[in-house]
């Protein structure tokens, strides 16, 4: 959008000074320009701008897909906070992301720390951590996730042959967040892979100053790797909570589309989708959406102005 | 929208409010608006079929591969007796149909012709998606072979909006082997809700000691369509004609507490279980030694446990065993087909020939047409004939009409199942139950 100001001003300036010529060219290449990134803009336009402007509309309307919608001021807004079901999804949603993200970012720095250092086949480690984030988000692992904590299961057997209480935690409303933030966690790789980026950019200097002056790994660690590594630790926690707020497939999957048992799987979108597609509430789910856009923004701006005062960028004078 | 969008320019914020709702109706224009009329041009469903003219039909169904196998050769032969007409196929599981369907009925274009369930009839039909197909009745549509009953369980307010297929009924299935094992008899003839109550406990007593334990059945308080069953036998009609509730929260409050004994006492299969084993369930995993539900279910169940599964007629209420036939599925068209004529020969082609009925057999319950259901090559003993001569037992119990279903209908269903998981996990009490049930059918219901 600026891009297009910038390019328009100088033209209309510059006309009335120049010969017809230049001028006529210099709108042939403007031309040119849109033409290419037509495209672009068609798609921008008709697939994210349009049915986002639709959604914001339709947020303040009663739409059940089949008649035309019908305005309806705040009423799903309101709605929102004397809906039991939304609630709960919303609570939900908040503990898979601040119990869930910060979990799996210790797990994917601790496997970084692991694998950076030397040792043969390192390589052929590297891929194997990362498999799982490969096939993570795919609906067959949600399925065989289902299967391993099933009664009976992989889990459960091992939790029987070491006496602890069994049965299964898929059907136990108390036992699917932790395996759900489990199964997060466990596709901890492509944090990992930048945690291990961010590693390799540390100097080695540092630490060989460090163990001159007689500090211990866990000094180390404090002083020198988690400073240094802020700025990719600021990265992966921004990108790592939007992409939580946004847990769909799993839940969907191992609860077969209905959030259960009990609603303990209902996430935020989980329910969203319910709401739109199965109960025809299209103006409520879109107020949903529109709501879920304010708290990750509003999040997002936090931890931005938060970052001012833990993150480190080299060079910086602080 | 063109009221709407004077309504928003009367607010004190004018010119961004009118801004956004021109640019919204202008991204609604390419969605939204576009449904709801009606087929345009001259042809119409009474119109003659044209030898001549390339048509291409979309159809669309819910189902498994067996299904889609079967659906694959009746199109085959339908597009080799019409040459010019070729059938572009789809199909989904049931879950996802509906999403899938709900889209392109919001932006019109439903498949010409659909797969129909009676619980999403009167959202579609209510709302002007699906064509009135009585015109097409007698021209490109035969359904003189139809029970008039059953035809009518297809229309709303007198439009034919669906044709039934086939029917089934509800049946309360048994697994033999399993009662035989642990020495328990089956119910017996013209059983009451209170002698199944009975018979699942002591199943579970009998049960309990078998690894796994056998238990009687699941819940099946929390089953709406029992719940609707259970009404006709009191005398009440679950849904009026204009499309109301027609029960009170004290019916649905004795219905639920039909099996608050057996919840507190844990004598039925537990729901721990259930939610885990997903999509089978305790019956189809032989652990539950009864389960009710639609007769057509038979060949699934027989293919899940491999043992001998028997069916009989549902318990019997205050006034009797009344039970009713529900169309298994229907077929529609949709309002905006370009191909009318075309559509409903497709819909005549796939309920009234013959051919048809030998290659689906009773998979989506027992024909509708006495034409199909005399030419299924049922073996003595099949599966096929157990649903046949099923239904021929109980065809002196069938006594009442499919209940009409509501708009709305497939939600508070799946309302009553989320509250009836809640319900056996104790997080809810029947009053809890039914008050949060009623609240969100009067939301949902026929809403306007």
């Amino acid at each position: 959008m600026s891009a297009t100001a910038t390019a328009d001003a100088p033209v209309r300036a510059a006309a009335p000074q120049q010969p017809r010529r230049p001028g006529a060219r210099r709108r042939a290449d403007i031309a040119a320009g849109y033409t290419f990134l037509s495209p672009w803009l068609l798609g921008f336009v008709l697939l994210t701008a349009g049915p986002m402007l639709a959604s914001l509309y339709l947020a303040f309307t009663d739409y059940d897909l089949f008649r035309p919608p019908t305005w309806i001021g705040l009423e799903n807004f309101t709605q929102m906070f004397s809906d039991a079901r939304y609630l709960k999804s919303a609570q939900v949603t908040a503990l898979y992301v601040f119990v869930g993200t910060p979990v799996k970012l210790a797990a994917a720095l601790a496997v970084a720390m692991l694998l950076n250092m030397k040792f043969s086949g390192q390589g052929g480690y590297r891929s194997a951590f990362y498999v799982p984030s490969l096939v993570g988000a795919s609906v067959s692992v949600a399925i065989v996730w289902k299967a391993m904590f099933i009664d009976d299961g992989v889990v459960d057997r091992v939790q029987q042959s070491v006496g602890a209480p069994a049965g299964g935690w898929v059907g136990n409303p108390d036992m699917t967040m932790p395996m759900m933030i489990l199964l997060a966690v466990w596709q901890f790789g492509a944090p990992m892979v930048i945690f291990l980026a961010g590693l390799k950019q540390i100097p080695a200097e540092l630490y060989e100053a460090a163990s001159v002056d007689g500090a211990g790994p866990l000094r180390k660690f404090w002083n020198i790797t988690l400073p240094m590594l802020s700025p990719v630790l600021f990265f992966n926690l921004l990108l790592e909570t939007i992409h939580s707020f946004q847990v769909f497939a799993s839940a969907f999957i191992i609860s077969g589309g209905t959030g259960g048992p009990a609603d303990s799987t209902n996430f935020y979108t989980l329910y969203l989708y319910t709401r739109g597609f199965v109960q025809f509430d299209m103006g409520y789910a879109s107020a949903m959406a529109w709501v879920l856009v304010l708290v990750v923004g509003v999040i997002t701006a936090m931890m931005f102005r938060t970052s001012r005062a833990w993150v480190h960028y080299s060079g910086e004078e602080n | 929208m063109r009221i709407e969008r004077r309504a928003v320019a009367g607010r004190p914020a004018r010119r961004t409010a009118a801004g956004i709702a021109v640019v919204s109706t202008a991204a609604l224009a390419l969605t939204a608006c576009s449904g709801g009329n009606a087929s345009g041009g001259g042809a119409g469903f009474a119109d003659e079929l044209d030898p001549e003219e390339e048509i291409s039909l979309s159809l669309a169904w819910w189902g498994d591969d067996d299904r889609a196998n079967k659906y694959e050769e009746a199109v085959a032969l339908f597009e080799e007796q019409n040459p010019n007409i070729e059938v572009d196929t789809n199909w989904i599981a049931f879950d996802d149909y509906w999403p899938a369907r709900n889209t392109e009925a919001a932006s019109g274009s439903l498949p010409d012709v659909l797969q129909m369930d009676l619980s999403y009839l009167r959202q579609y039909g209510g709302t002007g998606q699906l064509a009135d197909l009585s015109e097409a009745i007698d021209t490109n549509l035969d359904t003189s072979g139809f029970d008039e009953q059953l035809l009518a369980a297809g229309a709303i307010d007198g439009a034919q909006y669906g044709i039934p297929t086939s029917t089934n009924t509800l049946a309360l299935f048994y697994n033999a082997d399993v009662l035989d094992e642990i020495g328990v008899e089956p119910p017996a003839e013209g059983y009451t809700w209170e002698d199944y109550a009975a018979f699942v406990e002591e199943v579970e007593q009998a049960g309990s000691g078998e690894d796994p334990a056998i238990y009687g059945s699941g819940d099946y308080t929390t089953t709406f369509w029992f719940f609707c069953q259970w009404l006709i036998q009191q005398g009440t009609e679950p849904f009026t004609e204009d499309g109301e509730l027609g029960f009170t929260e004290a019916e649905m409050t004795e219905f639920l507490e039909l099996g608050s004994d057996a919840r507190d006492a844990g004598i039925f299969f537990p729901i721990e279980k259930t939610k885990q084993i997903e999509p089978l369930g305790g019956f189809t995993v032989s652990e539950a030694a009864s389960e009710m539900s639609w007769d057509n279910f038979l060949a699934g169940y027989v293919a899940e446990t491999e043992q001998d599964i028997r069916m009989l007629p549902m318990p019997s209420g205050a006034d009797g065993p009344r039970m009713f036939w529900k169309p298994s599925m229907l077929l529609s068209a949709s309002a905006n087909t370009e191909h009318p004529a075309a559509a409903a020969a497709l819909i005549d082609f796939l309920v009234n020939a013959p051919e048809v009925g030998t290659i689906f057999g009773t998979s989506k319950g027992n024909p509708a047409v006495a034409a199909q259901r005399d030419a299924m090559e049922v073996e003595p003993g099949s599966i096929d004939e157990q649903v046949v001569s099923f239904e021929e037992e109980v065809a002196d119990l069938v006594t009442e009409p499919a209940p009409i279903p509501v708009e709305g209908f497939g939600a508070i269903e799946a309302e009553y199942k989320r509250l009836g998981e809640e319900l056996q996990y104790g997080n809810v009490t029947v009053d809890e139950f039914v008050t949060q049930w009623f609240a969100f059918a009067e939301s949902n219901v026929g809403q306007s």
